[in-house]
């Protein structure tokens, strides 16, 4: 992202902090994307439980989700991300799903999971952009 | 009797079939019958951070309950929230065409048609069907966890207050049990924070579960929390009390109260047999 996108994401924030106060993520006392937008230099993106309470807290209404993905694209990913991304190019589904898993809903009365045939993931992830996806 | 496609997400159909099968379970005694999407993919959110593309495979699942003619039962909070905002999203027309122009090429569109329902709020709107159906009382103290990306943001949800949510305590409150306050009821499990830091995630579910050691059982409504607080739990070196926190999904507690077996709800031996102590 240019540093003219994160500026226009951030034109409304007047770094009040109240984002950064209900951060699970900084009450654990590590960094989220809320200690960038209240100024400071030690963060990651990828710290976030993705629970939106910074941003429903906002007074600004400042988008920062929108934040979170455009940084997030220009960050190394955690592995546990990445392995979830590979998941879904492969599967469709982000965690597994083989006979063991269809064994075990077969126990529980459960119908087996019919996976996306996989040229129909192939044209939904890849199409016209097929560059913009990585992993 | 009203008919949904449920849409179990990833979690919950390779890791907590008990989930799914105790939600059917409960909702054949509402009348609510749920069948399952044919070729159902993750709802995008993994995408999200990586590619545009996470809107692609969003509409694909909504296109495909549209085609079923049915509105979609979510059982996690994140599934919830991405299809819910994908869903918004295309209302953009130029969004939407482009979306529509990939869907044609599996033989699908998105029209809109089908709306996305969280099933604490789908249980909300059957809470004189629950009175009816609860015939035991529940004499345990229950703590509430939210599913918080379910209800945030106030644009995509309104069922419940975003910050302070009441709806899942209502519902439990219909079986009998105390629901107890207590000071991280509001905060999330941390489950998604341990995919990118297996220690943090960590910290917040010990956290989360030592605050609500009062109760004999902590409901959720999440494939998340349910595994970071139950499955995860072990790694979090609890204190004997939290340790022994029986952790239940909501249609396992209203299935209990409704007088369902254990077995039929998913719910082990193990923490039958520690409900049964507790309760006693």
């Amino acid at each position: 992202m240019s540093e003219r996108d994160l500026d226009a994401l951030l034109e409304d924030c007047t770094q009040c902090g109240l984002c950064r106060e209900v951060c699970i993520v900084e009450a654990l006392g590590a960094h989220s994307i809320t200690s960038l937008l209240c100024g400071e230099e030690q963060y990651s993106s990828w710290l976030c439980s993705s629970c939106w309470r910074c941003q429903e807290v906002c007074p600004q209404g400042v988008d920062i989700h929108a934040i979170i993905m455009e940084m997030r694209r220009e960050e190394e990913p955690p592995p546990g991300h990445e392995a979830n991304l590979v998941n879904v190019l492969r599967s469709g589904y982000a965690l597994p799903v083989d006979s063991g898993v269809n064994s075990s809903r077969i126990l529980h009365s459960l119908e087996p999971v019919q996976l996306i045939p996989a040229k129909w993931l192939e044209i939904l992830l890849q199409g016209r952009e097929g560059g913009k996806t990585r992993g | 009797m009203q008919r949904m496609a449920l849409f179990p997400g990833c979690l919950v159909l390779q890791r907590m079939p008990q989930y799914e099968k105790a939600t059917k379970r409960v909702l054949t005694e509402l009348d609510v019958h749920l069948e399952n999407i044919p070729h159902a993919a993750c709802c995008g959110a993994p995408l999200e951070s990586f590619t545009d593309r996470w809107l692609h495979l969003a509409a694909y699942n909504l296109a495909l309950a549209e085609r079923l003619g049915r509105d979609i039962l979510t059982l996690c909070g994140n599934c919830t929230n991405t299809l819910l905002r994908a869903k918004a999203a295309l209302d953009e027309p130029s969004l939407r065409s482009e979306v529509n122009e990939t869907l044609d090429e599996i033989g699908l569109r998105f029209e809109g048609r089908t709306t996305v329902k969280h099933l604490v709020e789908l249980f909300t709107g059957h809470v004189e069907d629950l009175r009816e159906k609860v015939t035991g009382e529940l004499s345990v103290r229950v703590a509430v966890t939210h599913p918080c990306q379910a209800l945030r943001p106030h644009e995509i949800s309104s069922f419940d207050d975003p910050l302070e949510p009441r709806a899942m305590r209502r519902i439990v409150e219909l079986t009998g049990a105390e629901v107890v306050d207590y000071d991280a009821e509001f905060d999330c499990c941390g489950s998604t924070l341990y995919l990118a830091d297996e220690g943090l995630g960590l910290e917040a579910g010990r956290r989360k579960l030592a605050s609500a050691a009062q109760a004999d059982v902590l409901v959720d409504a999440c494939g998340n929390c349910q595994l970071l607080l139950e499955r995860f739990r072990p790694g979090m070196g609890t204190s004997a009390a939290t340790g022994r926190m029986v952790v239940l999904t909501l249609p396992q507690v209203l299935g209990l109260a409704m007088g369902i077996d254990p077995g039929e709800l998913g719910v082990g031996p193990a923490s039958a047999r520690e409900l049964s102590r507790r309760s006693s």
